[in-house]
């Protein structure tokens, strides 16, 4: 810490802050326009000179100075005003004078400090630009005639975002921020550059002219797509959701969100939102009342071991807990589960016997805490874009070393110094085998490991993985694999991420336990920056498996589930949220169950292929309408209140359980508060955690650790077959599950299906870029848009899941490769 | 005081006036002068034949009472007008804030003052009422 003096006030900030930082710090505000606390200090805007006495009254800004020890500091002198007021006359000289359309006005930067310092006249004359506008992009809209060229738009999408999308061009009075080649935006369209835009440059299209700043209400919530627990603000305006705000203090990610949470909003005020019960009547879905909806649906959850219910990972932990009491102890039947039965054996299998507890090891935090990040599948970015952020972040700025092991290119491979090791699909746990083989053959292991149970028939069960022999069938070099190993275990601090969800069917039980041998063989567990990280799919995929709504103690799984409806043994299917027709393996298979099944009860905010299949479709709330907790992937339980008013027509999910309970002769809890506080007294992780608290701050469960080895079982290898592909399913980076195609952002830049094809593969076949080509494998086939593409290897392509139109699941059966054909 | 002088004040006065002009307007037969700032009925100014009006907002929310309802739109040319502009008689208080507000000028108040109507729906006046009339 130094001490100086700011305005005559004695004050110390740390060794590292600059003056800025420091007097922001101890609450004096020096005004400025190319600031942002994630970025570096660039100093473009001229507005935040200060006079140090030291410098001999010179005037130098504070965004870029150092503080030193004993610095006198003047923040706003005289002199130091009458430069500010120049400044914003000068800036004031080409930027066009139209705050009354500008939708940045009210949160605008340059206008907020204009009025501030009462630059109401101007000295100088000079033209306007007449740059032309973008108004083609659907989510971006760039007018550079309002720029100020602070370059914060430019910076965040290489300091952060690494993508790189926006730059300087011209020199001089001419210089413009623009793409290449002066062409339009295609990029991630995460609008992180809207977000820190500090005039109206950049502006999210969707909400144009949609409302002024001042006649918002803010909302704080949590993100409901993917499972990194992102907080928002929502804008509210008349009950409805119209735009997400940014909030550089908010959350771990500050305010940082990806092109779902910052765009993926509209499925909240969707008109095609469901807004009434229906009951099917001679084959028909009818309105009805919830009262006779409640009827027929408790009647018919009076079959004990016969009703069986799916819930989607997006309900909140009050509901599920909700929804497994009604399950056990009002219908009496043990068959729930969530995610396929598969998405969630990481945690519920792997890391249970692994670990000892069915959560990560580590959280989020550690990302940028680490030295070496080993990522299973560059998917990582695609899944859980902000985790992406901040890898880019401490690869960039904390210079971590990047070690990835994927079965096609990425992103996160064109990070700097990011090593990217490409493996034949599905050898992911043989490779993690191989690893762990080669750090116990090299005697790499931490001086704890050996007294780890587990470790002796860890050491006779990796025998077969030699790196030579894992080479063979990976496709990794031994020296390589060795490299990787090596690299794994030299590092102090190292933390291994993957991610699981329905579309990754072999990131299962047998891989997490393979990237937990690592971290316990090598001793990183526990520990800041090290352990394992399981990017869950869902935002409260990690509650859900907290809650327990899984398949225990010979209850059915999702797939049993499934079959049951087929053989007869389940006649009551309850269903919500979930949307197995698009999502789950073998959609054929999942149809004929849902057609066979008696009874079909489907609770949903849109009429989804799988609620038009359904007997009772009954309509529930999203996450900005209900209350409850939500447990992010790194176990870090948020609480949500309603951001709107419901629509008087919908229940929340808790409100139709508690109906149903009390259908069935239950008594239902008074509130979500009071059900979370069942479960923080019930369930151990979840101890001390009140509601109350938890609506202003987070909290991580609790996590005990009992490290444990096991020999992961590697899948065998799918030998290549002539003139056929390897299909590896995934997510697009756009989407989240089947809920973001009611997202219109989404929609905007990724509206179809599409198989992403190497560039060979692509030559083999004939086929171009935007091809409608056919994808067959043993189990169907469908018609997708071909991307030729450049990270894809040889011989594999890659469909993603979220789609109803062509959905993949007509050609995948849940297998984590599958051999299919292309043709034109 | 004697109490017959006050009496023949009063008729004094009675009997001046009786030469006097009357002060009494024979309204409707008879207009009243409307001044120039008198605060009436608003009015859309217009400009190049469309509404000057840019949608704002900056009057719905200086407006006290509340009764202005404005909703943006994009033309063609993706400028920003107004694509509903209502006002609620009935609430209207006739400040002006609206006009003072006014950031392009394309609001303004009239001489118009015969308000009354049959009906609560014929007090809103929409877009199309509220334009200038040529």
């Amino acid at each position: 810490m130094v001490n100086l003096t700011i305005d005559d006030k004695q004050v110390t900030a740390p060794k590292t802050a600059t003056i800025y930082e420091a007097a922001k710090l101890n609450g004096v505000n020096i005004p400025i326009l190319c600031h942002d606390k994630k970025l570096k200090p660039f100093g473009a805007c001229r507005m935040c000179l200060v006079e140090v006495e030291q410098m001999k009254g010179r005037q130098i800004p504070a965004c870029t100075t150092p503080v030193t020890e004993g610095m006198i500091i003047r923040t706003s002198t005289p002199d130091i005003i009458k430069a500010r007021k120049m400044v914003l006359e000068l800036l004031l000289l080409n930027h066009p004078l139209d705050c009354p359309v500008c939708d940045k006005a009210g949160d605008c930067d340059l206008q907020n400090l204009t009025y501030e310092y009462k630059v109401d006249s101007n000295r100088f004359v000079d033209e306007k630009f007449h740059h032309e506008i973008d108004y083609n992009n659907p989510l971006i809209e760039r007018d550079m005639n309002r720029c100020v060229l602070c370059g914060k738009c430019a910076r965040i999408c290489d300091e952060i975002v690494s993508f790189g999308a926006l730059t300087f061009i011209d020199r001089g009075i001419e210089t413009k921020i623009g793409c290449e080649f002066e062409d339009g935006l295609n990029c991630e369209f995460c609008g992180s550059c809207i977000s820190v835009c500090p005039v109206g440059s950049l502006l999210a299209r969707p909400f144009k002219f949609k409302a002024r700043f001042w006649s918002l209400t803010k909302q704080k919530s949590v993100c409901g797509y993917c499972g990194t627990g992102c907080n928002l603000t929502l804008g509210v305006k008349d009950n409805k959701v119209l735009t997400t705000l940014y909030d550089e203090n908010q959350g771990f990610h500050k305010g940082q969100l990806c092109v779902r949470g910052r765009f993926g909003y509209q499925f909240i005020n969707n008109e095609q939102r469901l807004t009434s019960p229906l009951i099917r009547k001679n084959g028909r879905l009818i309105e009805s009342s919830w009262e006779e909806a409640f009827e027929v649906v408790a009647g018919r959850l009076k079959g004990g071991n016969s009703v069986a219910a799916l819930a989607t990972a997006r309900l909140t932990n009050e509901e599920l807990t909700l929804f497994r009491k009604l399950m056990l102890e009002n219908v009496g039947s043990n068959n729930f589960d969530h995610s396929g039965g598969y998405a969630h054996s990481a945690l519920t299998e792997g890391f249970t016997r692994s670990f000892g507890v069915a959560g990560s090891s580590s959280t989020i935090l550690d990302v940028q805490k680490t030295d070496l990040l080993l990522v299973v599948k560059t998917d990582s970015y695609e899944t859980h874009p902000v985790v992406g952020f901040e890898i880019n972040m401490g690869v960039k700025n904390k210079g971590i070393k990047l070690n990835i092991i994927s079965d096609k290119r990425g992103k996160l491979s064109k990070l700097p110094g990011a090593n990217t090791f490409v493996h034949t699909p599905g050898s992911e746990v043989a490779l993690l085998n191989a690893i762990a083989k080669t750090i116990l053959d090299e005697k790499l292991t931490d001086a704890s490991a050996a007294s780890i149970s587990g470790y002796a028939e860890l050491e006779k069960g990796l025998a077969e993985f030699t790196p030579e022999a894992v080479a063979t069938s990976s496709g990794v070099s031994a020296d390589s694999i060795k490299k990787l190993a090596r690299d794994y275990a030299a590092a102090e601090k190292a933390l291994i991420l993957f991610p699981v969800g329905l579309a990754y069917a072999g990131h299962n039980q047998e891989m997490a336990s393979a990237a937990a041998n690592l971290a316990i063989l090598t001793g990183k567990l526990g520990k800041e920056g090290c352990g394992v990280l399981c990017l869950s799919e869902k935002n409260n995929s990690q509650g859900a498996v907290d809650m327990g709504f899984y398949a225990q103690n010979g209850g059915m799984d999702a797939l049993k589930i499934l079959d049951g409806c087929k053989n007869g043994s389940v006649k009551t299917l309850f269903i919500a949220g979930e949307n197995p027709v698009v999502s789950y393996p073998d959609g054929a298979k999942v149809k004929a169950a849902l057609d066979a099944v008696e009874f079909l009860v489907v609770s949903e905010l849109f009429m989804t292929d799988t609620a038009a299949m359904a007997d009772v479709v009954l309509p529930a709330c999203s996450f900005a309408e209900k209350e409850g907790t939500f447990t992010s992937t790194d176990r870090r339980v948020q609480y949500v209140t309603p951001a709107i008013r419901k629509n008087v027509q919908c229940k929340t999910d808790f409100e139709i359980l508690s109906a149903l309970i009390v259908k069935l002769g239950g008594t239902a809890p008074a509130s979500p508060s009071a059900v979370f506080a069942e479960i923080s007294a019930g369930n151990s992780a979840y101890a001390g955690m009140s509601s109350v608290a938890l609506r202003t701050e987070g909290a991580f469960t609790q996590l005990n650790l009992s490290p444990k080895l096991v020999v992961p079982k590697a899948a065998a290898s799918l030998p290549a077959e002539n003139g056929k592909l390897a299909l590896v399913t995934g997510s697009a980076l756009y989407h989240s599950g089947t809920l973001s195609q009611f997202g219109e952002g989404p929609m905007y830049v990724c509206p179809e299906n599409y198989v992403e094809v190497s560039r060979k593969d692509a030559a083999r076949f004939k086929i171009q870029d935007k091809d409608l080509v056919t994808v067959s494998s043993s189990t169907g086939n469908v018609q997708l848009k071909a991307k030729v593409t450049l990270r894809m290897p040889e011989g594999v392509v890659f469909v993603p899941y979220h789609f109803s139109a062509a959905p993949v699941n007509a050609i995948w059966n849940g297998a984590a490769v599958t051999t299919v054909t292309i043709t034109k | 005081m004697n109490p017959i002088t006050p009496i023949i004040n009063g008729l004094a006065i009675t009997l001046k006036h009786m030469f006097m002009k009357p002060v009494t307007l024979q309204y409707p037969d008879e207009r009243p002068k409307v001044a120039p700032r008198f605060r009436g009925l608003h009015a859309l100014n217009v400009s190049h034949n469309k509404a000057k009006c840019v949608a704002c907002y900056l009057c719905p929310t200086v407006c006290p009472a509340k009764c202005i309802t404005v909703e943006a739109g994009e033309d063609a040319n993706h400028d920003k007008y107004a694509a509903t502009y209502e006002i609620d008689m009935l609430r209207c208080i006739f400040c002006g804030y609206c006009v003072e507000a006014c950031p392009v000028d394309a609001i303004r108040m009239t001489g118009e003052f015969e308000l009354a109507n049959y009906h609560r729906k014929d007090f809103i006046y929409n877009k199309e009422r509220l334009l200038e009339k040529k």
